[in-house]
């Protein structure tokens, strides 16, 4: 990476934190789209995994902050989350729209899976609900979320050309 | 390593104590996450004025939905509480119905009621409104029936004026333009005049329409060419569009008569107005004598502070008005006095407008030449 594609890719990280601060609570849905997951997505491909690891656990620190009793548990998910998005580049940041959608809707559902299990604030029917209705909502909307972006920031993502 | 390291590292931080929890969470928020939570704050907020004004804008909606139909309802009210005072004029003999006006040309002039021969309406039955005269049951089913309104060409009422002094044939204006739905009042004999405002009633004669039920308002006389009778344009007393609720007279109750009824409504109307007069004059009459005691307490005010109002009289020339009684002989001398003067001074302009008018007489007698006719 040369510092176009670092300074692009730093750009786009704080786009991202920036809608999920502004965006996200401006749109209030109840399955929310999760752009702190899409950063932490397209930070993790390029890089290291054990650097994903560590902008994950940061960037759940970040946002565990504004949910102290959760403390601790989006660190984790993210974590992890950042961890495997960036062992699995190779597999999926082909350049196809569906698998990107995927390995979107599959990033943030993982997320939500480590995360209300970290948590254990929900148990029982509310936990599965959340598991298997609300979480898939949500990474739903991001993935959607994600692939718009792709299109719309694509002249920050590409590599640069040499 | 670097995964392991950064999981126990979250691990650690959830199962953080929460006396540490806290203040570390709280640090983060006050720190570098201060700007992200400024700006969470306020989309939220954002979010919330947009949610408020959309519940704003539909509760507006709603109200001013209510008051497009408040004054539909208060008409109604009317129409009903006017209906419920006919009912209970009427006594019995009466079925009150629904009038369905339909959309075709036809529907002008019929309607369809909602009472039928279950209720005893039987075919030829009056139809009234707490105005008067509406139309005439012409089909009769068990649960409905079809009215034939005064604007239908076939409608005939036999009407008097409200005196009885003349007696005529009502029927329905050809409508036009200006018109709109008119009566004509026709066959009144030659020597039997209307005037315009005078009230035209049913006269109780053909057998169908009894006897003093309004029909309309004469509002002027229709040239036409009969030589032998008058014919009068009449306002009607209902308009048909106005028709909702109506009372289906039985023959039972057609058989009583009706002279009472409207007339004591009338009656009812104008002891009300009267009511209102009086009211205002008593009104009038209580507003003239506060501002009377205002200016008296006024006047006695600037007389104990000898105060002189500029252009007014001095305090000492002032009348009391509050201590009428010794001022009064001055009071009393002083415009006898102006009254005097004045009968004199109009008496001597009286004179001198004499005495001019004499004198140009006899300028004009003089200077006149004489005429070749005079002496004749």
């Amino acid at each position: 990476m040369n510092l176009g594609s670092i300074a692009r890719a730093l750009a786009t990280f704080l786009i991202l934190v920036l809608l999920h601060y502004t965006l996200r609570p401006l749109l209030g849905w109840r399955a929310p789209m999760d752009f702190l997951v899409l950063a932490l997505l397209l930070s993790a491909i390029r890089v290291r995994p054990a650097w994903g690891a560590i902008i994950g656990l940061l960037l759940g620190i970040v946002s565990d902050s504004l949910t102290p009793d959760a403390l601790g548990s989006g660190a984790v998910a993210m974590t992890v989350v950042g961890y495997l998005a960036s062992w699995l580049k190779a597999v999926f940041f082909a350049d196809n729209i569906a698998l990107n959608a995927f390995f979107f809707f599959l990033g943030k559902w993982v997320f939500d899976v480590i995360y209300f299990s970290v948590e254990q604030r929900l148990a029982g029917v509310e936990l599965i609900q959340q598991l298997l209705l609300w979480s898939p909502l949500s990474a739903a909307a991001t993935a959607v979320a994600g692939v718009l972006l792709l299109f719309i920031m694509k002249p920050l993502l590409e590599p640069a050309r040499v | 390593m670097v995964l392991a390291g950064a999981a126990l590292l979250a691990l650690v931080a959830r199962g953080l104590p929460d006396n540490l929890r806290d203040p570390v969470a709280s640090s983060m928020r006050r720190t570098f996450l201060a700007p992200l939570v400024m700006l969470q704050e306020r989309a939220e907020a954002s979010r919330r004025s947009l949610l408020l004004d959309n519940a704003r804008t539909a509760i507006r909606d709603s109200v001013a939905l209510r008051a497009m139909t408040v004054g539909a309802l208060e008409t109604e009210n009317d129409r009903l509480r006017e209906l419920i005072g006919l009912g209970s004029r009427l006594k019995f003999g009466f079925v009150p119905a629904e009038a369905i006006h339909g959309r075709g040309i036809r529907d002008v002039t019929t309607m369809t009621l909602t009472a039928g021969s279950n209720a005893g309406v039987t075919r030829l039955s009056p139809v009234v409104s707490p105005e008067g005269v509406v139309g005439m049951v012409t089909t009769v089913d068990p649960t409905m029936s079809e009215a034939m309104i005064w604007t239908h060409p076939d409608f005939r009422v036999s009407a008097m004026s409200e005196d009885g002094s003349a007696f005529g044939i009502v029927q329905a204006h050809a409508a036009s333009a200006t018109t709109g739905y008119l009566m004509e009042l026709r066959g009144i004999p030659f020597r039997s005049q209307l005037a315009p405002g005078s009230q035209v009633m049913s006269s109780g004669l053909g057998g169908v329409w009894p006897r003093g039920i309004p029909i309309g308002t004469v509002l002027s006389e229709v040239s036409t060419s009969e030589g032998w009778a008058r014919s009068y344009l009449v306002r009607p007393a209902v308009s048909p569009a106005d028709v909702g609720a109506v009372m289906i007279l039985r023959s039972n109750r057609v058989n009583q008569g009706f002279e009472t009824v409207w007339s004591t409504a009338a009656a009812a109307e104008a002891a009300a107005q009267r009511i209102v007069v009086a009211g205002d004059s008593a009104a009038r009459s209580a507003a003239l004598a506060e501002a009377a005691a205002r200016r008296a307490a006024l006047d006695t005010m600037q007389r104990s502070q000898g105060i002189q109002v500029p252009g007014g009289l001095p305090p000492e020339l002032m009348p009391d008005t509050m201590r009428q009684a010794p001022v009064a002989p001055v009071l009393t001398d002083s415009a006898a006095a102006a009254a005097a003067r004045r009968r004199e001074a109009a008496r001597r302009d009286a004179a001198r407008r004499d005495s001019i008018r004499r004198d140009s007489i006899q300028r004009d007698t003089a200077s006149r030449p004489s005429s070749p006719t005079r002496g004749l």
